[in-house]
C-alpha cells in the first residue's frame, strides 16, 4: 500500500495540450475517484499514473518515489481496463496467475493465491473456463481478480462499470466497494458517472478539459461546490440555475432573475451589481402553502418521488419531492425554497460567491 | 423443401464450373495415372497397367531424391518467410518518417510475376555476366557459380523465393496485428512482461491463427514451384534444384511420359494433402480439443 501523489502534472500530445498542470494527493488507503465529463483527460491521468502515457510535465510519485521514468511493470500497479483486457487464449485460472508466473513464482503459490482472490469474487467455478465462456459481470471479475492477485501497491480502475447493464453496475460498484474496505488497498478509480463517484469515493476529484475543478469528499462536493460546473456535475437530478441578480428588499436582499422571478436567499448576503447564477438542487424545493406559484409542464411520478418540470414566471425549473402530486400539468402548485441551501455563482468566472 | 430447391438452383452455376474445371481434370488425371501413355513412345495408345506407374515411383531414385529436395526448400523458405515477415510487420507497426512509402516498396515483389522474377535472378546471378557475383567476386574473392555449386544454386532459389514471397507474409501479419485490441498489451506491461514474453505469451498465441493460414498457403505454394525455379536454375546443377514440379515437367514434357507423369502428380497432390493435415493436427488440434472439453 502507498500513497499516490500527482504534481503539476501536464500531457500533451504534439501541441494539443490535455492535462494543464493537476495536482492531487491521494492517502494510503484512500479510494479516490477522478469523475468528469468524456474527454476531460481523466483516462490520459490514470495512464499516466500507470505508466502506460509519458509525461509531458510534473511529478507522479507511488509511495514517496518520483516514478516518472519507471516502467509501468516496476511501479507495483494493477489496472482494469472499462473493456477488461482479459488475456483470449488463456483460462480464468491462467489469467489471474500471469503475473506471478511471470515473477517466476512456484506453482503452488499460485494456484493457491488463484484460488483465494477466486473465492473473495465468487469465480472458483469458472476458473478453467475462457474469457469468451464467460459473460460481462464475470469477466470483469476476472480483470478484478487479476489485479487482487497481485497484492498491487496501488488499483487503478478505467471506467470499470461502463459496458455493464445498469442492475450489474449497481452490485459491481457495491461488490469494489466492499473490496477496498477490505482490502484498503490505495485506488484511483475513474469514471463519468457523478452517481459512481459519489457512492464510491472517499475523494473525489472532478475535471473538466484537463483542469481539476475540484476535490473533496462527496458530501462536501454536493454541500458547497466550488463553482457552477461542479454544482451542475454532482447531483442527480441536475440543479437548477437562474440568471440574475442580487438586489436589496425589506431590509435584506433577495434575487431577482432576468425575468423578474423574485427568489429567497441565504441570510446575510449582500446586494451585489454584477449577475449572478442562482442554483437551487431540485430537491431542497418544497410543495407547500407559501411558496411560490408555479405553473407545471411536466410530471414525472417514479414512486419514491416526483419530478416536477414547472415554470416561475419565464423561467424553467425542477422540483423533486418525496409526496405524491395530484395535480396536473397546466396548474399551478406553490413551491418553497429552503435559503438556506441555495448556492450562489458569480454569473461571469462561475465560482461561487 | 422448396427453399432447399432454389437453394440449390442457385448454387448449380458455381458447382457446375467447379466441376468442369476442378474435379474433372482431377479424375482425369487419377484416370491416366493408372494407364501407360507416351504418345511419342514404343506404343503411342493408352493402355492400362494397374498401379504399375505407382510401383514404379517407389522405387525412382530421381523422383524420391526431388521429393526430398523440395520438402527441404520449402522448409527453409517457409520458416524464413514467417520470421522475416513477421520482423517487418512489427516494423510497419512502428512511426518512422517514410514509412508508407517503404511499405509499398516492399510490396512490389509481389506484382511481379513468377517467371519474370526467375529472369531477373538469372540475370543478376549469371557467372561473368551478374552483377552479384562481381560483387561477391571482388569484395569477399567468393566465386558464386550457380551452374556447378549445387549449394549456391539452392541457397539461391531460397533467397528468390523469400524475396518474392515475404511481403505475402509481412501484409497478412500486419493485417493481423492491426486488428489486436491494444489493452491486453498494455495489461502484459503492467503485469510485468517483457517484450519476449509479451511476444511469446500474449501476440504470438493472438496471431496465431493468422500466422498458420499464411504458413499453410506459403507452404502449399513452395511445394509447387516451377517457373522460378525453372527460369533460374532449371533444375540444376544435375539435379540438385530439380524441385518436384520442375520433375513433373521433365517427365510430361521432354519425355511425353503422360502416364508416368500424372501418376507423380497425383502423389504429390496427396504428399501435399498430408503434410497439411499434419500441420494442422500438431498445430490446431490440441487446443481445439483444450477448448471445446470445457
Ligand atoms: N493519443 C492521443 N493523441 C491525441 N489526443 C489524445 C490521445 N489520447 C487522448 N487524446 C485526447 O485527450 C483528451 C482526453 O482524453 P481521455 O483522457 O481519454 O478522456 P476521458 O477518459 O476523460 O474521456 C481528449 O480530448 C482526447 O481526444
Ligand atoms: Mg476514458
Amino acid at each position: 500500500m502507498a500513497e499516490v501523489a500527482v504534481r503539476n502534472v501536464i500531457k500533451k500530445y504534439g501541441h494539443l495540450q490535455v492535462i494543464h498542470g493537476v495536482n492531487i494527493e491521494i492517502a494510503d488507503g484512500e479510494f479516490v475517484v477522478l469523475v468528469g465529463p468524456s474527454g476531460c483527460g481523466k483516462s490520459t491521468l490514470l495512464r499516466m499514473i500507470a505508466g502506460l502515457e509519458s509525461i509531458s510535465g510534473g511529478e507522479v510519485l507511488i509511495g514517496g518515489r518520483v516514478v516518472n521514468d519507471v516502467l509501468p511493470k516496476d511501479r507495483d500497479i494493477a489496472m482494469v481496463f472499462q473493456n477488461y483486457a482479459l488475456y483470449p487464449h488463456k483460462t480464468v485460472a491462467e489469467n489471474m496467475g500471469f503475473p506471478l508466473k511471470l515473477k517466476g513464482r512456484p506453482k503452488e503459490e499460485i494456484a493457491a493465491k488463484v484460488r483465494k482472490a477466486a473465492e473473495i469474487l465468487a469465480l472458483e467455478k469458472l476458473l478453467d473456463r475462457y474469457p469468451k465462456q464467460l459473460s460481462g459481470g464475470q469477466r470483469q471479475r476476472v480483470a478484478m481478480g487479476r489485479a487482487i492477485v497481485r497484492d498491487p501497491q496501488v488499483f487503478l480502475f478505467d471506467e470499470p462499470l461502463s459496458n455493464l447493464d445498469a442492475k450489474l453496475r449497481v452490485t459491481m460498484r457495491v461488490e469494489i466497494k466492499e473490496l477496498h474496505q477490505r482490502l484498503k488497498t490505495t485506488t484511483v478509480y475513474v469514471t463519468h458517472d457523478q452517481i459512481e463517484a459519489m457512492t464510491m469515493a472517499d475523494k473525489i476529484v472532478v475535471m473538466r478539459d484537463g483542469h481539476v475543478e475540484q476535490i473533496g469528499a462527496p458530501l462536501e462536493l454536493y454541500d458547497r461546490p466550488a463553482n457552477v460546473f461542479v454544482a451542475g456535475f454532482i447531483g442527480s437530478p441536475a440543479m437548477n440555475f437562474v440568471r440574475g441578480r442580487i438586489e436589496a428588499r425589506d431590509g435584506g436582499a433577495a434575487f431577482v432573475s432576468d425575468h423578474g422571478t423574485v427568489l429567497p436567499v441565504p441570510a446575510g448576503t449582500a446586494p451585489r451589481a454584477e449577475p449572478v447564477a442562482y442554483g437551487i438542487r431540485p430537491e431542497h424545493i418544497d410543495v407547500r402553502d407559501g411558496g411560490i406559484s408555479a405553473t407545471i409542464s411536466v410530471l414525472e411520478p417514479t414512486g419514491s418521488e416526483t419530478q416536477i418540470f414547472a415554470h416561475l414566471g419565464g423561467d424553467a425549473i425542477n422540483a423533486a419531492v418525496r409526496e405524491r402530486i395530484s395535480a396536473r400539468p397546466g396548474e399551478t402548485v406553490p413551491l418553497l425554497i429552503d435559503p438556506a441551501r441555495v448556492h450562489l455563482f458569480d454569473d461571469k468566472s462561475g465560482a461561487r460567491i | 423443401m422448396r427453399s432447399n430447391t432454389v437453394g440449390w438452383l442457385m448454387l448449380a452455376p458455381t458447382i457446375a464450373i467447379l466441376g468442369i474445371f476442378g474435379i474433372l481434370p482431377f479424375i482425369y488425371v487419377l484416370y491416366v495415372a493408372f494407364h501407360q501413355w507416351n504418345p511419342f513412345g514404343a506404343n503411342p495408345d493408352m493402355v492400362y497397367n494397374g498401379a504399375n506407374n505407382f510401383r514404379r515411383l517407389v522405387f525412382d531414385g530421381e523422383f524420391l531424391f526431388s521429393i526430398g529436395v523440395t520438402i527441404k526448400f520449402a522448409f527453409f523458405a517457409v520458416l524464413s518467410e514467417i520470421a522475416l515477415g513477421y520482423l517487418l510487420a512489427q516494423l510497419f507497426m512502428r512511426e518512422f518518417p517514410g514509412r508508407g512509402l517503404f511499405r509499398t516498396i516492399h510490396t512490389l515483389p509481389l506484382i511481379v510475376a513468377p517467371i519474370v522474377v526467375g529472369s531477373v535472378w538469372r540475370l543478376m546471378t549469371t557467372p561473368s555476366i551478374g552483377i552479384i557475383p562481381y560483387f561477391l567476386k571482388s569484395w569477399f574473392g567468393y566465386d558464386l557459380n550457380i551452374g556447378r555449386d549445387a549449394g549456391a544454386a539452392f541457397t539461391l532459389t531460397v533467397l528468390m523465393d523469400i524475396w518474392h514471397w515475404t511481403p505475402l507474409v509481412t501484409l497478412t501479419l500486419l493485417a493481423a496485428l492491426l486488428s489486436l485490441p491494444k489493452e491486453p498489451f498494455e495489461q502484459a506491461q503492467i503485469d510485468g512482461a517483457n517484450r519476449w514474453q509479451i511476444f511469446w505469451h500474449i501476440t504470438l498465441p493472438m496471431i496465431r491463427p493468422a500466422i498458420l493460414a499464411t504458413v499453410f498457403i506459403r507452404l502449399m505454394d513452395a511445394l509447387r514451384t516451377v517457373d522460378e525455379v525453372w527460369m533460374l536454375t532449371s533444375g540444376g546443377p544435375g539435379a540438385a534444384t530439380r524441385y518436384v514440379g520442375l520433375h513433373i515437367w521433365k517427365i510430361v514434357f521432354p519425355k511425353t511420359d503422360y502416364g508416368y507423369g500424372a501418376a507423380i502428380s497425383v502423389i504429390v497432390l496427396y504428399l501435399t494433402l498430408v503434410m497439411c493435415w499434419l500441420l494442422y493436427v500438431a498445430l490446431v488440434a490440441p487446443r481445439q480439443k483444450k477448448q471445446e472439453a470445457e
